[in-house]
């Protein structure tokens, strides 16, 4: 086990794990797109960096996907770099305490990523867009709320809580059903204090 | 191989500014509208923006990005037309819908807000190479590591994504269904994805140790391979962008 789960020491391994994972959320959300999936899936990458390389390594996944997503495809994506470092944290965090070890445990990691991404990405949306996401089921969700009580923060918290909690949950799963598939030898290889770092 | 960038290469004179100016320019571009929160001013942002992206000659190539902002910014429209909590004074008929004018008028502070910002960032990206920022800014103090991280992104990608075609060919030759309902298409995807990864993580373990073998963790200080570029005017325009900050803060406290 890692001395902490804060270390500050990236070894070489952790950092090259963080531009195979925003490869691997782009990877996904092309997939999900060509697939027409009615999911994002585009941050599959950052929580397999939480679970192999802790919350660190998760949450820098996780802001560098947002500034490269930024300066190549979409600025938009910049501002909502917090909400992928907070996801990336959160899930590291849980990944570390031992919250990766079954489905059932897994599905609670979900929700926490999707609350997480739901509380930290709810003031953005209100200052940014006036509280809507973009999503056009949360979107008329969230018009059907204004319409009814004139609550902003709730129209928008419930947007993206409809459109993000699932979104997230199945992305957790999916990266926890290819964590658990992966061998030994490389789970080992992104702890960042332990012996393997010889590279045999 | 397709190139994961939308920079353009032209000749202009924006494209010979410093990048640390392009960002100071974003900066500024944003904040001096939260500083003076008035129309004409926000206005004025996107009118020099639209200039400046003239100037670089990449004005078309922005516009499907504008088009994309816009398409939900109408959706924005409509809804706080319609729904905003303030809306009190009736403005405009359409079919049986009502739009109120409190409504109205704060979405069109959001939708030229952001066209604002996305166009500020638009000149970055479409008229700065990637790896020219990201050497920059390693110039600038970023750790070389973190720069390397980001470099290796623009290269993984592309190689990830013929990956990907050679094995969604590969697991279509082996009968396995990529079209059809919502159910076919969700089995499709783990058994896309699943190879990738685990392709690009056990290539991970490769490129660490070519990296180490280089001394990528070796704690002498790392030169650069390219001299610095020529960059036009650095001093005189952020001298100028700070000049206009300042006369944004003074404008503030003096009105």
């Amino acid at each position: 086990m890692n001395k902490s789960m804060w270390s500050f020491r990236l070894s070489t391994a952790s950092l090259v794990l963080i531009p195979v994972a925003v490869g691997i959320n782009y990877i996904g959300k092309t997939l999900a797109s060509v697939l027409k999936l009615p999911l994002w899936l585009d941050a599959i990458g950052t929580m397999l960096a939480s679970m192999l390389g802790g919350p660190i390594i998760g949450a820098l996944s996780g802001a560098i996907n947002n500034v490269i997503y930024g300066l190549t495809m979409d600025p938009i994506s910049f501002i909502y770099g917090i909400t992928s470092l907070f996801m990336g944290l959160v899930a590291g965090i849980l990944a570390y305490k031992g919250w990766i070890s079954s489905w059932s445990k897994a599905i609670i990691v979900g929700i926490a990523v999707g609350l997480t991404a739901v509380v930290i990405s709810t003031p953005l949306n209100i200052s940014f867009w006036g509280g809507q996401t973009g999503n056009l089921w949360g979107d008329a969700l969230f018009a059907l709320v204004m319409a009814k009580t004139k609550l902003v923060w709730f129209a928008s918290f419930l947007d993206e809580l409809v459109v993000d909690v699932p979104d997230k949950l199945i992305t957790v799963l999916i990266s926890y059903a290819i964590f658990r598939g992966l061998p030994n030898n490389l789970k080992q290889l992104y702890k960042s204090n332990n012996k393997i770092e010889s590279l045999d | 191989m397709k190139a994961l960038t939308l920079y353009e290469d032209r000749n202009t004179f924006i494209h010979h500014v410093h990048p640390i100016n392009k960002l100071i320019y974003i900066f500024i571009i944003i904040v001096v509208p939260l500083i003076l929160p008035l129309f004409p001013v926000l206005i004025a942002g996107i009118i020099m923006n639209t200039v400046l992206l003239l100037i670089a000659n990449v004005f078309k190539k922005s516009l499907p990005i504008f088009g994309f902002v816009l398409l939900i910014l109408l959706t924005v429209l409509i809804i706080q037309g319609l729904f905003h909590a303030e809306n009190a004074t009736p403005l405009f008929h359409l079919g049986p819908l009502l739009f109120y004018k409190e409504g109205f008028f704060y979405a069109l502070q959001i939708t030229l807000r952001v066209l604002n910002i996305v166009a500020a960032f638009m000149i970055l990206v479409l008229t700065t190479k990637p790896s020219d920022l990201v050497e920059t800014l390693v110039r600038k103090g970023l750790s070389p590591k973190i720069g390397y991280v980001l470099q290796s992104v623009f290269q993984i990608i592309p190689q990830m994504l013929s990956t990907m075609e050679t094995i969604s060919d590969a697991q279509r030759s082996r009968g396995m269904e990529t079209e059809g309902n919502l159910f076919v298409r969700i089995k499709a995807f783990l058994p896309l994805l699943g190879p990738v990864v685990l392709n690009s993580l056990i290539q991970t373990r490769e490129r660490a140790m070519a990296l180490e073998v280089r001394g990528f963790s070796s704690l002498r200080h790392k030169t650069f391979l390219n001299e610095v570029k020529n960059y036009r005017y650095t001093t005189f325009i952020q001298f100028t962008l700070w000049l206009v900050l300042l006369a944004a803060i003074i404008w503030r406290v003096v009105l």
